[in-house]
């Protein structure tokens, strides 16, 4: 996980900690899910991006 | 979007997990209605309801590998031939039909050489059927397995999960869940209290920049294959 993720979880997981109803907190708690996805999806594209890029037999 | 989510349970106060559902309806656009609390069903209203919602949701715990009595009679007496298919207007063609069913048994059971043998999507091919005949858009099904056992973050992830099948935009990609959670998140800042807003808008300002960079890594990506395809 990058750095900038683990930032948001940690700030999306405090704003979770302190909300008083159930739904409001499953919420939080699902963006949070949505973070890590995207966290996720982000370095799969940077990955294929990289390794797509990398043609040494169009050099 | 208009959610119309039609429930079936003879004994609804006693069951725990539709409660939980209940309780764990999106604020808006949803309207929710119970079979089995009606006498009679005034049709000309139910076919009404129907005719104005975009996704019709049909949620019951699984009886023998079926609806409840409720649903059946519901289908029968609403659901007439001309009014689905008859007059070849399709008053129902396009809209979605979603199914969030209960079960007593585990995921594993529903499935052949599981305990009970059949899949869950096996069980509904009634159901499937109608919505086949009345042109409308079969959702994948939403189950909820064995809700007694599930522990709490089960259940919070339940509540959100339940939320988006009733409203998200299909089908459910990454794509789909970043406009959902970014068109609720305002909202969802603005009822925090004011000392946690400044931190609500700061988590939204890092989700908008992530979903840009998504997208612009995917459309570099696509160049990409195109280049390669040349």
């Amino acid at each position: 996980m990058t750095e900038q993720a683990q930032w948001l979880h940690s700030q999306i997981e405090t704003l979770a900690s302190q909300q008083v109803h159930f739904t409001d907190r499953a919420f939080w708690l699902a963006l949070d899910k949505l973070v890590t996805e995207q966290d996720q999806r982000n370095s799969q594209l940077q990955g294929e991006v990289d390794g797509r890029s990398w043609r040494p037999d169009r050099w | 979007m208009k959610t119309l989510v039609l429930v079936s349970h003879p004994r609804l106060t006693d069951s725990t997990s539709q409660q939980f559902l209940k309780a764990s309806l999106p604020a808006q656009d949803v309207t929710w209605e119970h079979l089995e609390s009606q006498e009679s069903f005034n049709v000309a209203r139910e076919q009404d309801q129907l005719r104005q919602a975009d996704r019709i949701i049909l949620q019951f715990p699984l009886y023998w590998y079926a609806a409840p009595a409720g649903l059946k009679q519901w289908e029968d007496e609403v659901l007439t031939r001309t009014f689905v298919y008859g007059d070849h207007r399709f008053p129902l063609a396009d809209k979605e039909l979603g199914i969030v069913v209960t079960t007593g048994m585990p995921e594993k059971a529903f499935q052949r050489g599981g305990a009970e043998g059949l899949t869950l999507d096996a069980a509904l091919a009634p159901l499937a059927a109608v919505a086949s005949r009345a042109h409308m858009r079969w959702l994948p099904t939403f189950p909820i397995y064995q809700f007694g056992y599930l522990e709490e973050p089960e259940k919070l992830q339940l509540v959100v999960d339940y939320q988006r099948y009733l409203t998200q935009t299909q089908p459910d990609s990454l794509e789909q869940r970043q406009a959902w959670f970014g068109h609720r998140l305002p909202a969802m800042i603005d009822q925090l209290p004011p000392e946690q807003q400044a931190t609500g808008r700061l988590i939204q300002a890092e989700l908008d920049q992530q979903k840009d960079d998504i997208e612009a890594l995917a459309d570099t990506l696509a160049m990409i294959k195109e280049q390669e395809d040349d």
